[in-house]
């Protein structure tokens, strides 16, 4: 697998290289910092000082440490489970080779015959010279180990032999990808009576066969002619059978993914050393592992094509990535506002589980206004901010109990608007 | 001296543990302060001020989380009132940074850029884009945390971030022309 991975997108650019960075900080900046510090606690020392002697009278001025608040980084949704789609998988055999006729195999003459046939022939084939020529994988075949010659020999019979010598096998393919579908042929198909071994146990006596090869591996294929009086001739073949890569992955991060925000393709194929992303969005990536950010919902195909050593290639396709969440908004019918003092109204799906504050649950929303009336319609809550919903209060006073009525005014993200009127009703313990 | 005794060396307001505090984390802090900075001097105002409130806060420190991480925290705490306090005398200058985002697929070769480069390209964005672009990116806040931290709107820290980025490449592609012209 080659790994290049320096070129990277610009998120990676910056927390790489400045998450860590330091710099001098220099001299005088040092003494300036000191300086202060030691001001500000010579202040508080003596504060706290007075504070032994006086700790009565100073209780109140020893508080004046400024808290820090920190935000805390604690909202994470957690990402559902990432939305794999059944096997969509398609081959692309990249590498076949077209072998019109011309591949002229090795026709095969056992050394019994060179032996008796002392007519001063020259041996017919240069196996090194045949696998050269089909395919630069193909490493040279040891003629006669993996030749079968079938050949009865006659004596006698020179020149019969001699027009059976050459035999010569055709394919359409002599390697390729699996599934490799091949043709086999040989000239002046039909002359004769055809035996195809295909090396997989496979055998037929068609003149021309298609064989499909279905597992990886490298196959000898042989042929056995045999002429009307009986004299038999064969030839054999190689075919190589590339085990094809198998493309997969999840997306991490689909469902709750916001605009903007980087996902994270996480690539479970196995068998490749290329990878090609097409987003969907009219990138693509040739990263393992890439990351990559849409910017706005849609509905997007990401597919994922696998290439294998040998060009093999397999793809998989995910379909309908980052659509919109939907466009919802609802309301529930009724709340149990805090009875200890108002809330404020801010809500989250985490704080709110006591259901203390009436607000929605949407989706798509873009603007919104939220108004609510009592029974005699004043108005006891408005808000135009969604994240903001009523908690029970008007005034500082705890509403009564019953039912409230509210109005919603507003728009979806897609400009659609928003019209809703319900009731709500104010429950106390 | 390890981190624990920096710690309680400062808590009981001993002088050589407060340089060491300093001088362990002082060029980290400020490669921290320079991301969220205009330029150096705010940068190093930036840091008295974060470094202060480490300082007077080592008590805060649970001790279980990473010491540096803490410290970082802080900072960009720090760097946040920073922005808010300064937000009441500078006005947005956001609009007219608004670009069309043509947003490129090249990436970015790592080599190619020095931190030097990346701050200056920060530096150059207005507050809010700078704000909303390290709190995501190199902070790894959400856009809904990001609102609450900034007091926006969480598309509006959306649609900062994604401009924020669209300058950004346009800058960094500009650098690297200039770069190359003259290398």
């Amino acid at each position: 697998m080659t790994e290049e991975k320096r070129d990277m997108d610009l998120e990676g650019l910056f927390r790489n290289k400045l998450e860590e960075n330091e710099m001098e900080a220099g001299a005088d900046l040092s003494g300036r910092v000191m300086r202060r510090l030691e001001r500000k606690e010579f202040l508080r020392f003596n504060t706290s000082r007075f504070n032994i002697f006086y700790a009565a009278a100073a209780a109140a001025v020893i508080t004046i440490a400024g808290l820090l608040v920190f935000p805390s980084p604690g909202d994470e949704e957690s990402p559902l489970p990432a939305v794999r789609e059944p096997q969509q998988t398609e081959q692309a055999v990249t590498h076949e080779k077209k072998v019109e006729g011309a591949i002229e195999q090795a026709v095969t003459v056992t050394p019994s015959l060179k032996e008796t046939d002392t007519s001063g022939d020259k041996p017919v084939t240069q196996p090194a010279a045949i696998t050269s020529r089909q395919n630069e994988t193909l490493k040279p075949v040891a003629a006669g180990s993996e030749s079968s010659v079938t050949r009865e020999v006659r004596k006698g019979e020179p020149t019969t032999v001699r027009s059976l010598q050459r035999v010569v096998i055709e394919t359409s393919a002599s390697s390729g990808c699996v599934p490799l579908t091949v043709r086999f042929s040989y000239p002046a198909a039909g002359t004769m009576k055809a035996d195809w071994s295909f090396g997989d146990g496979g055998i037929s006596d068609e003149n021309a066969p298609d064989y499909i090869y279905d597992l990886p591996g490298t196959y000898i294929v042989t042929l056995t002619l045999t002429d009307a009086e009986g004299n038999k001739s064969s030839a054999a073949t190689r075919i190589d059978v590339w085990p094809g890569p198998k493309a997969e992955f999840e997306i991490t991060k689909n469902k709750l993914a916001e605009e903007g925000e980087e996902l994270l393709f996480n690539n479970l194929s196995t068998g490749g050393v290329r990878y090609l992303w097409s987003f969907g969005d009219g990138t693509t990536s040739d990263e393992s592992d890439p990351q990559h950010i849409y910017q706005s919902y849609g509905r997007y195909d990401v597919r994922l094509t696998v290439y294998s050593e040998q060009g093999c290639a397999d793809s998989v396709t995910i379909t309908d990535i980052f659509t919109d969440k939907g466009m919802f908004l609802r309301f529930p019918t009724a709340f149990l506002p805090n009875t200890g003092g108002p809330t404020g109204g801010y809500y989250s799906r985490r704080t709110d589980e006591a259901n203390q504050v009436f607000h929605p649950v949407a989706s798509g929303v873009a603007s919104y206004n939220l108004k609510i009336y009592n029974k005699v319609g004043l108005l006891v809550f408005e808000s135009s901010d969604i994240e903001m919903g009523w908690d029970g209060y008007y005034k500082g006073q705890l509403c009564p109990p019953g039912v409230y009525v509210w109005k919603v005014r507003g728009a979806y993200r897609n400009g659609q608007a928003i019209v809703m009127a319900g009731d709500v009703t104010l429950i106390s313990y | 001296m390890s981190d624990q005794h920096i710690i309680e060396g400062c808590i009981s307001h001993n002088r050589k543990a407060q340089q060491l505090l300093w001088k362990q984390y002082s060029g980290y802090l400020l490669g921290v302060c320079m991301r969220y900075a205009t330029d150096r001097p705010e940068a190093e105002d930036m840091l008295q001020e974060a470094f202060l409130r480490i300082y007077f806060n080592l008590g805060e420190y649970s001790g279980t989380g990473s010491f540096k991480g803490w410290l970082r925290k802080v900072t960009v705490n720090t760097a946040i009132t920073y922005y808010h306090r300064n937000l009441r005398h500078k006005h947005h200058v956001d609009i007219d940074e608004y670009v069309t985002a043509e947003t490129g697929t090249a990436g970015f070769e790592e080599d190619f850029y020095s931190a030097e480069d990346l701050y200056r390209v920060l530096n150059e964005l207005s507050p809010g884009y700078r704000m909303v672009f390290n709190l995501y990116t190199v902070e790894g806040y959400k856009h809904q945390e990001i609102a609450e931290m900034l007091g926006i709107d969480v598309n509006t820290s959306k649609s900062q971030y994604s401009r924020a980025r669209a300058i950004l490449r346009k800058k960094l592609e500009e650098l690297a022309k200039m770069k190359e012209k003259y290398t």
